[in-house]
């Protein structure tokens, strides 16, 4: 049996493909027969870790407790009670957690695998090829929040700001910051069809569609801005955009390669495509002293500072940078300074 | 505050004093009350004092006096109507008689007033709080039981319709729990939590067992107060985070789901994790939430044994090491040892609602008396 797993999987796990069809095609593949004798939560837990591990699957353990938990109701394993760890799971549950965990032997990225995953203290739908949010851009919504927070009580204004996400892929940045902001309204767009649907059905999902206008637009087309005209000038512009340097793409993980579209993370030659045009429209569509936040790479507040002196006629500043939990400058603000 | 009055408060001071054998047998009625008020006895003193020019302006408190005065009010207008029960006249008499039951209603209500308003609060008791639960000696056993304490805590927590989020949770093999936290947050949480730090012992025939015999086995409840933003400030710098992701490229170019995060305290090495979250942020805000509390109840600890040290209730470390409960299933008892009170419903008291709340109820009551004691014994 162990080799004929091991056939099917060198068969299946070739060349890698993308967008995320791979995992779904092949849904009738058993590579383990029914687990005779494998009956409670810590049992399978252990079982498909050794499993992972076996086939060089990237965090085994996590990856085996998330998917057992998941499919006994809970978010995580360590907040599962213990009475379900040691309970027989039912026939439905092991298919369940099987089926999964074969998921997860082809690759496929855990928050896709269960459909769902938690960016702040917000529950959001996973759809693969739909960027998944990363735990970086939590932080970067922070910082928006502290800056709001201190705004609103220096001036006193009234209502809250108004904000456009460039790029929204899930919903994650502008439904968290609406859900923080009761006065705020967000103006979210992106360019590929999935991620508008996906981020409609989590703004329903999270009772925020009220605040918030999904519009498909790619920011690189030219004069693209002249459609956002109609929503007035914005307070804050917001974005993660693709930043990952163009000859870094084929270093990512499979999971990332294989799922996740490229068209969300490959940010061209020196991964300053979409942020220069970013950059460039801002003057549009901001109030004066309006504020842009940016994800980044770690190597972009330099090159984003050199690329912001040369075109003085933006009258864009870069204000601060700000860096990750591991340390590494990774947010920048850029505030609009000029007519 | 005033729960106390609405909930038959007399039935609570009787039952402290009730347990407190060898100061006063267990004996009937308002009597006790009215010790505490008794004529010429400490406390009408030490209203005495409040009252006259004695009192420095600093320690005077005009809505004590005022109470006090009022009660003397009242009792010199009792004293007054019960001369009229000896009146001829029968319609007079039934009217006194009325009378008299409503002046010492009122009575009975100002000597409450009174004794709450002379019981401190203190700093922290409207804070919200941490739990901390982990098995003492008992091997699985202990850890099925801590699992039990818990649960039964998180209903108590939706019993007071308090905030309850469980911050780690380590389980044992069979369903049992090593150690967990949660943080309680509500109106007066930590007031009525305190009490619940210590040692608590449970005596039965573990799951376990084959041979039907009875095991004694512990677990240990820690409650630490929440600071506010400003009890207390930790400088940023002081703080070392560590997470899965710190090596690599981070952000678009690594995609990771495990979540957990440890904090270190460098001054102090005090250490906090959380991984109880998917979204790292949330395991962040949650480990931080515990460093604060464990970080502010070092700095309360000092000043609270030097306050608290004579008192039987222990609240804080000292606390901790000491037993003050036992639950024993054979016979369907639970006895709290520091005001020696049993209730005979194990069962119940385990569903963490009012049975509990009853024996904290008695528990505040005996730590507010003790208080009481110790403020009417110091010179004004």
């Amino acid at each position: 049996m162990a080799l004929w797993g091991r056939m099917l999987w060198a068969l299946f796990s070739g060349p890698r493909r993308r967008g995320g069809t791979q995992g779904w095609a092949f849904s009738s593949w058993q590579p383990h027969p029914p687990l005779a004798g494998l009956s409670s939560a810590t049992e399978l837990v252990s079982y498909w870790t050794g499993v992972f591990e076996k086939r060089g699957i990237p965090e085994a353990q996590e990856s085996s407790e998330y998917i057992v938990a998941h499919v006994l109701g809970a978010k995580t394993f360590q907040s599962l009670k213990p009475v379900l760890r040691t309970y027989p799971l039912t026939p439905q549950q092991l298919k369940c957690i099987q089926e999964l965990s074969r998921r997860r032997l082809q690759r496929m990225p855990l928050q896709y695998i269960l459909g769902e995953w938690d960016f702040q203290g917000l529950n959001l739908k996973m759809v693969p090829p739909v960027f998944i949010p990363r735990p970086e851009t939590e932080e970067l919504v922070e910082w928006v929040l502290e800056d709001v927070a201190q705004r609103s009580h220096a001036v006193g204004a009234q209502g809250g700001p108004l904000i456009l996400e460039v790029g929204c892929g899930s919903g994650a940045i502008s439904l968290s910051l609406l859900s923080k902001l009761p006065q705020s309204q967000v103006i979210a767009v992106d360019k590929e069809v999935t991620a508008i649907s996906l981020t409609h059905e989590n703004a329903q999902r999270l009772r925020l569609q009220d605040r918030i206008q999904i519009i498909p637009l790619d920011v690189t087309l030219e004069g693209s801005w002249i459609h956002l005209l109609p929503w007035g000038f914005m307070d804050l512009i917001i974005s993660n955009p693709p930043y990952v340097f163009h000859q870094d793409m084929e270093l990512l993980a499979p999971e990332i390669l294989s799922y996740e579209d490229p068209a969300a993370l490959d940010g061209g030659e020196e991964g300053m495509d979409i942020i220069t045009q970013i950059l460039m429209l801002a003057p549009q569509l901001l109030k004066y002293s309006g504020s842009i936040f940016l994800e980044v790479d770690p190597r972009h507040p330099e090159l984003v500072s050199s690329w912001l002196q040369s075109h003085p006629d933006l009258y864009l500043n870069l204000v601060a940078v700000r860096r990750d939990f591991c340390g590494r400058p990774r947010f920048l603000h850029i505030q609009r300074s000029g007519p | 505050m005033r729960a106390w009055l609405r909930r038959g408060s007399a039935q609570c001071l009787w039952a402290r004093w009730a347990a407190r054998p060898a100061r006063r047998p267990l004996s009937c009625g308002g009597r006790q009350l009215e010790e505490l008020f008794a004529s010429g006895g400490p406390l009408r003193t030490f209203l005495e004092r409040q009252a006259g020019s004695g009192a420095r302006a600093e320690v005077r408190r005009p809505e004590l006096v005022a109470a006090a005065k009022l009660l003397s009010e009242k009792e010199r207008e009792l004293r007054e109507t019960e001369h009229l029960l000896r009146d001829k006249n029968e319609d007079l008499r039934k009217l006194a008689e009325n009378e008299i039951t409503l002046y010492k209603k009122e009575i009975t209500q100002l000597k409450h007033q009174i004794f709450l308003l002379l019981v401190p609060s203190e700093e922290t008791d409207e804070n919200d709080l941490i739990l901390e639960v982990t098995a003492g000696v008992g091997g699985q056993e202990a850890m099925l039981f801590t699992s039990e304490i818990f649960d039964m805590y998180q209903q108590y927590a939706a019993f007071k319709r308090w905030h309850f989020e469980t911050l780690e949770y380590f389980p044992s093999e069979i369903g049992g729990l090593r150690h967990a936290s949660a943080s309680i947050g509500g109106s007066e949480a930590y007031k009525h939590f305190k009490f619940e730090g210590g040692v608590h012992r449970v005596q039965r025939v573990p799951k376990t067992e084959r041979q039907g015999r009875i095991h004694t086995s512990t677990m240990t409840v820690a409650v630490l107060p929440q600071p506010t933003e400003i009890n207390l400030v930790i400088n940023p710098k002081d703080l070392r985070i560590d997470t899965k992701r710190a090596s690599g490229a981070g952000g678009q170019h690594v995609n990771t789901t495990d979540s957990a995060v440890r904090i270190v305290h460098l001054p102090t090495g005090v250490v906090s994790e959380c991984q109880q979250e998917r979204s790292q942020l949330r395991n962040r805000e949650m480990a931080m939430k515990k460093l604060r509390a464990k970080l502010y109840s070092m700095h309360l600890e000092e000043e609270m044994s030097k306050r608290y040290n004579a008192r039987k209730i222990q609240i804080g470390t000292k606390g901790r090491s000491e037993k003050i409960r036992t639950y024993n299933f054979p016979q369907n008892r639970v006895t709290d040892h520091r005001i020696n009170k049993s209730l005979h419903d194990l069962e119940t008291f385990m569903q963490g609602d009012y049975l509990l709340d009853e024996l904290v109820q008695s528990l505040k009551d005996y730590a507010d008396y003790e208080s009481l004691v110790e403020i009417i014994s110091q010179k004004v």
